[in-house]
């Protein structure tokens, strides 16, 4: 009955998407292979402008620190909230336990930043606590460490509770079984209870690597990047190029890249979770 | 069959009616014009402006405020290609206003300018920084001058005087950091040229403003000595640290450092935190570090308030403009922030500012433009970042300098 038409049917939502989604990263794509300032006419230059990724030391420093907040975050929100998890799973009071990790959530990033702000500056309140004299916010890369450990506190809430959701779906059976078998603490969760969450840690990782690789607010507010270009991430140097320099056309290859690096990066690990 | 059809033409003719503009539109009369700027504290001030103007031209005014200038600027560039076109809007003379003119963006004013020269309302000296092509474009949002602003009651308690030479400068210096307090404000991020055009500037103008047009390099000797100057102060330990996240009023209010340097917009700040005008804090010109200038060396910055070409009531705007510099307008527009005016009619409250208002406007002063405006804005962007990487690592000085020129290379190669 709907015949040819049928099709129709899904023509606003296409379209949506189409206009939404598609056709702005496909101009995106276009600028990255022109000059443009925002003003003049788009010039068509070529691949001249990934030439110059490629020999800009500005974005050597931001590869370098989009890496940090990859593997800090998969040590540290990642890392934290499963040891958090399984050690408050199964005890008794263990909610009230997970409930401060859970609070800090609610802030935005920028909030996030603007909160740390006044505790991380070099007359601020950490240095004052702790009796030292550190720029928390200036000296690289402690500056993009500081901010990975913010990160941190508002994070491992949330990966907290998704581990605690994947521990609460094993079945109770295979765990039975193993301590009956005479398997330990260790051995139950190394050789049991990890091997039943994979699925769900596939999906925490995934989640938290595409967020580690697109860092922006935190950094922006706390730093924008500086002092220099000392601890801007690629999401920061897209930005940056775009907006404060108006090189629109520069900034686009920015984000060509790091869209790339993001969808290769997610492909090949969820491949190889998929795999197993 | 045919209904589905229909019903799918319809969605997507409705879809394309939303994505598309309204092309065609008639100018409106409007009563009320919106003002877009990347001043978003002044909000107040504008909200005053535009109850004001209701009352003097029955044309109200309500502000947009934004306070991040590069989402500031985005917005304005995008707005050239929609139909969410701001009536009235603040920027920035100097590359960035040349940028839009080129594009056939902005209003011309060359009329209203004519006007209030004769009127005594704007002053002949300030119209080249408004002049693009022999036309003017916008009018003078406001205008500022740089120099010190000092704590006056530290300066008291250690029995200091405003210097009148760069070596009296360095004895008040001396002076606090021998009683443990820091002599001068400095951050390392956005206001991070300050130091430089200031040393740069009161050492050899004409080097300033030949690396404002690309006809010098930062790499020169004379660029290179300034840096140097800029290392030693810092090594003195006369600075506060660039990191510290205080605001700059505060920072001169609480004594953490006894000098500020800003423009004279700074005032507000003051006023905003009850400080009183030669009794809690003073201003001073900043000496020349060479001697033997003969004038001294005064920062000066001026920020148009522009309209479009394609605003939705042209008439309306030109009129609002026209009504911005007159006294009327800039008497409350300059007392309510504590400010100085473009209009020299205006008589101002405080008593530094005023008098170097009067003489900056006799020629008693080489009026420098301000680095933000005179630097086209790929080198600003890398410069800033230099600069903040020097505050923070001094011995970086040559690496920044290198840096910065890079990218002047790669803008005057295709701008000259």
């Amino acid at each position: 009955m709907l015949g040819r038409f049928r099709h129709g049917y899904v023509a606003p939502a296409v379209l949506l998407v189409a206009g939404l989604l598609y056709a702005p990263f496909l101009w995106t794509a276009y600028l990255s292979f022109t000059r443009y300032d925002g003003l003049e006419p788009a010039q068509w230059i070529g691949g001249h402008n990934f030439a110059k990724l490629l020999e800009d030391p500005a974005l050597l420093t931001s590869i370098r620190n989009t890496l940090i907040w990859v593997a800090g975050t998969m040590v540290l929100p990642v890392g934290l909230g499963l040891l958090v998890a399984v050690l408050s799973y199964d005890i008794r009071g263990g909610a009230w336990f997970r409930v401060p990790f859970l609070l800090p959530y609610a802030l935005s990033g920028a909030g996030l930043a603007m909160v740390w702000s006044p505790i991380l500056s070099h007359d601020g309140i950490a240095n004052r606590l702790l009796g030292v004299d550190t720029a928390f916010l200036q000296e690289e890369p402690v500056n993009t460490v500081a901010m990975l450990l913010v990160w941190t506190w508002q994070q491992l809430g949330v990966n907290m509770l998704l581990f605690v959701v994947g521990l609460q779906s094993i079945p109770k059976a295979p765990i039975e079984a193993a301590r009956l078998d005479g398997a330990g603490s260790w051995a139950l969760f190394r050789f049991v209870i990890w091997p039943l969450m994979r699925p769900l840690t596939a999906v925490v990782v995934g989640l938290a690597l595409v967020a580690s690789l697109k860092t922006f607010d935190i950094v922006w507010v706390l730093t924008q990047g500086g002092p220099g270009r000392n601890s801007e991430t690629l999401a920061v140097t897209m930005y940056k190029e775009t907006f404060v320099a108006s090189d629109y056309g520069y900034g686009s290859a920015v984000a060509v890249m790091l869209t790339v690096v993001t969808g290769l990066a997610s492909y090949l690990y969820l491949k190889r979770q998929v795999a197993r | 069959m045919f209904r589905s059809r229909v019903v799918t033409l319809g969605v997507a003719a409705l879809v394309l009616t939303a994505c598309g503009g309204g092309g065609g539109e008639q100018p409106q009369k409007k009563t009320e014009l919106t003002l877009y700027n990347d001043k978003g504290a002044w909000t107040k001030y504008f909200d005053e402006m535009g109850a004001l103007s209701k009352q003097s031209i029955g044309l109200g005014m309500k502000p947009t405020g934004y306070t991040d200038s590069a989402q500031y600027q985005a917005f304005i560039k995008a707005s050239f290609r929609t139909d969410v076109k701001p009536d009235l809007f603040t920027w920035q003379t100097g590359g960035m206003l040349e940028e839009i003119v080129r594009q056939k963006q902005v209003a011309e004013t060359t009329d209203i300018w004519q006007q209030a020269i004769q009127a005594g309302d704007l002053s002949k000296d300030l119209q080249p920084y408004y002049t693009i092509g022999g036309k003017q474009y916008c009018v003078p949002m406001n205008v500022a001058y740089w120099g010190m602003f000092y704590n006056k009651k530290i300066f008291d308690k250690y029995g200091l005087e405003a210097p009148e030479t760069w070596d009296d400068l360095i004895k008040v210096a001396d002076t606090l950091k021998k009683n443990n307090v820091k002599a001068f404000y400095h951050t390392s991020v956005l206001f991070s040229f300050v130091w430089f055009e200031q040393l740069l500037a009161g050492s050899d103008p004409d080097l300033y403003d030949r690396l404002s047009t690309g006809q010098a390099k930062y790499t020169d000797p004379g660029v290179v000595q300034v840096m140097e100057k800029w290392k030693s102060l810092i090594d003195a330990g006369y600075f506060i640290n660039p990191g510290d996240k205080t605001d700059p009023g505060d920072v001169l209010k609480n004594g953490k450092a006894a000098m500020v340097s800003f423009g004279t917009w700074f005032n507000t700040s003051m006023t905003q935190r009850d400080l009183k005008a030669g009794e809690d804090y003073d201003f001073f010109v900043i000496p020349n570090v060479n001697p033997a200038l003969p004038k001294t060396s005064m920062i000066f910055e001026s920020g148009p308030l522009c309209s479009l070409t394609k605003g939705a009531d042209p008439a309306a705007n030109k009129k609002y403009l026209q009504w911005w510099t007159t006294a009327e307008a800039q008497e409350k527009w300059a007392t309510s922030r504590g400010d100085v005016s473009a209009n020299p009619k205006v008589s101002i409250a405080d008593k530094a500012l005023g008098t170097v208002t009067k003489d900056a406007g006799s020629g008693k002063y080489r009026l420098v433009n301000r680095y933000f405006e005179a630097t086209p804005p790929p080198v600003l962007t890398a410069a800033l970042d230099g600069f903040g990487k020097f505050v923070t690592e001094p011995g970086s000085y040559k690496e920044v300098l290198d840096t910065i020129q890079k990218a002047a290379d790669e803008y005057w190669s295709t701008h000259q």
